[in-house]
């Protein structure tokens, strides 16, 4: 299995974090990490915002990652907990691991929803609907990434 | 602005989600996502690996679940539709009902995931139903990918 390999995207993929190693990483996940480093740069370069713009969104945006880093670090923590169960995961295991990755996904829709809110009052509606899409397009490269190197459950 | 994506990404967002109503697309598209529908339902039922009694208690089950996603895929296209129709001349108004909605169809897309997957651990063991949830994951991710590809972003 692959958890290894996981672990570290997922700390690649995860703002905030230190020196994340690049050895074992493949070229796509070393492509993948850069593209993550970047994503402010992606924003600033995508929303074309304006010095007062920028001044009212760059802090919401670095409220809110800092948010979503919590939740990507119970997720690590869940995905490493189905790691060191798979061989033997349980019916009671596999409900617990099913209902955390339900609350994780509930509070990041939660957190993504009421930041999107936030910089909907902040910046244009129309800038905060750009962005919620650029942000999504980069979550669904996250997670294809994750999803296919997490095997599925026995 | 080009409608095309409009039905490509239609089409794409209603791939996972059944056939849609026919005055939607065209009769090529709606085969064509009725033979998308039926092979998700096989790789989703060859993917779980259930046993036959298994089998006579999901299924009925997961066809109420797609039934209930065909709602949300409607609702989908609603939101395509608006989304090209102000996509020109977009105001603050349209932009914010846009992301309102969209809110709205996230919420309602993780609540009935949720709520099916109770219904699944009645049937099934814990085990399946991560696997399914798994593998409904990894099925919506790439159509939404797609499906996000073709939508322009809405201009800055």
């Amino acid at each position: 299995m692959k958890f290894l390999a996981l672990a570290l995207i997922l700390a690649a993929t995860t703002p905030f974090v230190a020196g994340a190693q690049e050895t074992g990483l493949t070229d796509e996940q070393i492509l993948l990490k850069r593209v993550m480093e970047d994503k402010r740069s992606v924003y600033a370069a995508s929303l074309a915002l304006s010095d007062p713009e920028s001044r009212a969104f760059w802090p919401i945006y670095d409220e809110y990652e800092a948010k979503v880093k919590t939740l990507d670090d119970r997720f690590l923590n869940l995905v490493n907990h189905f790691a060191a169960e798979y061989d033997t995961l349980s019916d009671a295991e596999a409900a617990d691991m099913l209902k955390e990755k339900m609350d994780i996904e509930k509070e990041r829709m939660a957190l993504k929803q009421s930041y999107t809110r936030r910089i909907a009052k902040a910046i244009p509606p129309k800038k905060a609907l750009r962005y919620a899409q650029v942000e999504t397009r980069i979550e669904n490269i996250v997670r294809r990434d994750v999803y296919s190197l997490i095997p599925l459950a026995h | 602005m080009n409608k095309t994506f409009v039905a490509l990404a239609t089409l794409t967002a209603c791939a996972v989600a059944g056939p849609l109503a026919a005055q939607s697309i065209n009769a090529e598209d709606q085969a064509l996502l009725s033979q998308i529908q039926t092979d998700k339902r096989a790789i989703v039922l060859k993917g779980l690996q259930l046993t036959d009694s298994e089998s006579a208690a999901f299924i009925p089950i997961y066809d109420e679940y797609e039934a209930e996603r065909k709602q949300l895929a409607d609702r989908t296209i609603a939101l395509l539709d608006k989304f090209a129709a102000n996509y020109d001349s977009m105001t603050d108004d349209a932009a914010r009902g846009i992301l309102k909605d969209w809110v709205s169809l996230e919420d309602s897309r993780l609540d009935l995931t949720k709520k099916y997957a109770k219904r699944f651990e009645k049937v099934l063991s814990a085990p399946k139903v991560l696997r399914f949830v798994q593998i409904e994951n990894k099925l919506d991710t790439a159509v939404e990918m797609e499906a996000v590809r073709i939508v322009p972003l809405a201009k800055p």
